[in-house]
């Protein structure tokens, strides 16, 4: 189970999306993953989050595998989508 | 048995109590942590990311329940990086490596933040220092460095040097005294610590270490005496001079409701300075008549990002509303590249005195200017809120403040906020420009406040914490009282009033001089004022008019100073 998703919050993933996101993730038992510019990272990291550098308009694959895997893909690709209640 | 340091007291009374090191430097701890096995430092690493992801989840609560959820955001990301998966692994396989579990941990922390230093975006950039912080405090709990936690007993606070935001978020009550490694007495934490007149002493240098967590300690901040395990003997003869210190406290406390006024009956208005809001109480104890300088520094350091207006807002409101109707002037911020902060990314600089500081940032970056303009306005519907604007040198930076000023009320206007229209625009006059441009400042702006830490340095060309050409510093030099007499003068002659706020206002006898000159406020540090009311009550006005007028025939600072101390 994968889907893209466009990063559209005017700041990017810095400290508190990157929480959001591992907030999310670690609800799941599923091992999940989000691959941009090439790397593919846990999704339970919050350090290799930041570290993926995700600006505003990064692409970023969010896959998962794992009995709650499309639950967990759906889960993250609704907070990415909901600029994460900033601009 | 007793062991005694003497450091520099920089802040007298005399506190007696445990210590609490809250000092940035582990050095000293890892250099004695003897390592035992690998499985045990192992199971170590474990239990302290165990530990800590504890004490930041009860950070973040009471950050949640005192309604800053900004920084709760930011302690919540703390957690989760003491929880990474990868920070965790990185920092096992780096046992295998060192054998010892500290090391591992700051090895690792620095791997992870030199990955996030070299990404192109500051931003990520900078949480290298958060990386850093959380691993730090990994560190320290292996090593078994506390974290500054508090008891129900007041602490005496310890280290090399203090963040000012350890201090700033400590109630005043909880802190005995203060000891620092470090020798300045112009740092922040010092300026807190004087704010709330906590007995500090500073300049132990390595003899800081010394002293170890936990330590029974008797410090007096007059004689910058440090007693390590005082026997009862000792205790009890500071007990008397402690008794000696309140007798006075009580002469003073009954100055506190008096006015500062001359024999005579010339009366000079005394403010407090402060740095948070918190200060206001315990500076109104003292017989403060507002504030005449809230230093909003404290708002904007000790964080990662940008105060919002709203936090900005709750915290002027609340100094605000705590004056009493009595004027708090609130001095927009005043940072530069000596004090770097995250967010600000001032580029390192040469000469950061003469750089890229205070309004010259405001100017430039509105994202941080604006917001706290706003947040003054809105807090002057509360009482009688002031703005300040610090390092000006020139006509164009008030009129440039001025639009935005009206910007920012177009805009309060619109979001439906309410705004005072009465909030008094000012300027610190603390460059050598703004003294002599003086008459014609004064015709743009309502007030003028003298700032003397800066003006004495930038006058001079003398930094007063290089020992060298330190004792070239004196406020009583002729060259700055007649920066100062021109400064009040051209105040007087445009109808608006002249202050001061920087140390020389808390100098008994330049208060005596500066009256003479015609000032109408002098803003000091709380604790300064009593003794500062009790000089002016014991004078006539034409006595220290003819005073002035003898030394500003003289030609030297230091002759000046004797005089003074002389003949008044």
């Amino acid at each position: 189970m994968e889907q893209k998703v466009i990063i559209s919050n005017k700041a990017g993933i810095h400290a508190r999306p990157a929480s959001m996101l591992v907030q999310a993730a670690t609800k799941f038992k599923s091992k999940i993953k989000l691959t941009a510019k090439g790397k593919t990272v846990d999704a339970k990291s919050i350090l290799m989050i930041m570290s993926m550098g995700l600006v505003n308009g990064t692409e970023v694959v969010i896959s998962a595998e794992g009995d709650d895997a499309d639950k967990a893909v759906t889960t993250l690709k609704d907070l990415v989508n909901s600029k994460f209640g900033e601009e | 048995m007793p062991e005694v340091l003497r450091g520099k007291g920089v802040i007298s009374g005399i506190a007696i109590g445990k210590i609490l090191l809250v000092g940035q430097n582990i050095d000293g701890y890892l250099a004695d942590y003897k390592p035992e096995s690998k499985d045990a430092e192992l199971a170590k690493v474990e239990k302290a990311l165990q530990a800590v992801t504890e004490i930041l989840q009860k950070n973040v609560k009471t950050l949640q329940e005192r309604d800053m959820p900004e920084q709760a955001a930011i302690m919540e990301a703390h957690r989760m990086m003491a929880q990474d998966p990868m920070m965790e692994d990185s920092m096992k396989s780096k046992v295998e490596e060192f054998g010892s579990a500290p090391r591992a941990v700051l090895a690792a922390a620095e791997e992870s933040a030199a990955m996030f230093e070299r990404m192109d975006d500051a931003y990520f950039r900078e949480r290298a220092v958060d990386i850093r912080d959380v691993c730090k405090r990994i560190a320290k709990y292996i090593l078994g460095v506390k974290e500054p936690e508090l008891g129900a007993a007041a602490v005496i606070l310890c280290g090399n040097e203090i963040e000012p935001s350890v201090i700033a978020n400590i109630p005043t009550e909880k802190i005995a005294g203060v000891i620092l490694g470090q020798g300045s007495t112009t740092c922040h934490a010092v300026i807190i610590a004087k704010a709330r007149a906590i007995a500090t002493v500073v300049g132990l240098g390595e003899r800081v270490d010394i002293i170890k967590d936990g330590d029974s300690v008797l410090l007096d901040g007059e004689t910058g005496e440090i007693i390590i395990s005082p026997t009862e003997d000792m205790i009890t003869s500071y007990k008397e001079k402690m008794q000696k210190q309140s007798e006075i406290k009580a002469y003073y406390a009954k100055l506190a409701p008096l006015p500062a006024e001359t024999t005579d009956g010339v009366r000079v208005e005394l403010m407090a300075n402060i740095g948070t809001h918190m200060d206001v109480e315990s500076a109104l104890a003292y017989g403060c008549e507002g504030v005449g300088l809230f230093r909003s520094e404290f708002v904007f350091m000790g964080r990662q990002n940008i105060p919002t207006e709203e936090d900005q807002f709750k915290t002027y409101k609340e100094a605000v509303e705590k004056c009493n109707g009595n004027l708090c002037v609130i001095r927009t911020m005043d940072i530069g590249g000596d004090k770097p902060l995250a967010y600000l990314e001032i580029p390192k600089e040469e000469n950061p005195f003469l750089g890229w500081r205070a309004i010259r940032i405001s100017l430039q970056r509105r994202d941080l200017f604006m917001p706290q303009l706003k947040a003054i306005l809105r807090a002057g519907v509360y009482g009688k809120a002031a703005i300040m604007l610090p390092m000006v040198i020139n006509v164009a930076e008030i009129k440039q403040v001025k639009e935005l000023i009206e910007q920012a009320k177009i805009e309060l206007a619109h979001e439906e906020k309410a705004f005072s229209n009465n909030v008094q625009l000012g300027i610190m006059v603390e460059t050598p420009a703004a003294a002599v441009m003086a008459p014609m400042l004064a015709k743009h702006v309502d007030f003028f406040s003298i700032g003397t830490n800066d003006l004495v340095q930038y006058t001079l060309a003398v930094d007063r914490v290089n020992h060298n050409v330190s004792y070239l510093y004196n406020h009583f030099n002729p060259a700055v009282l007649n920066l100062i007499q021109t400064t009040i003068k051209a105040a007087r002659d445009n109808g608006i009033w002249a202050g001061m706020c920087g140390e020389m206002a808390s100098d008994p006898y330049a208060a005596v001089i500066l009256m003479a000159m015609g000032i109408n406020e002098l803003s000091m540090s709380a604790p300064s004022i009593p003794k500062v009311k009790d000089k002016i009550r014991s004078v006539t006005f034409t006595k220290a008019k003819a005073t002035l007028d003898a030394i500003m025939k003289m030609e030297d600072g230091d002759a000046i100073k004797e005089y003074l101390y002389k003949s008044l």
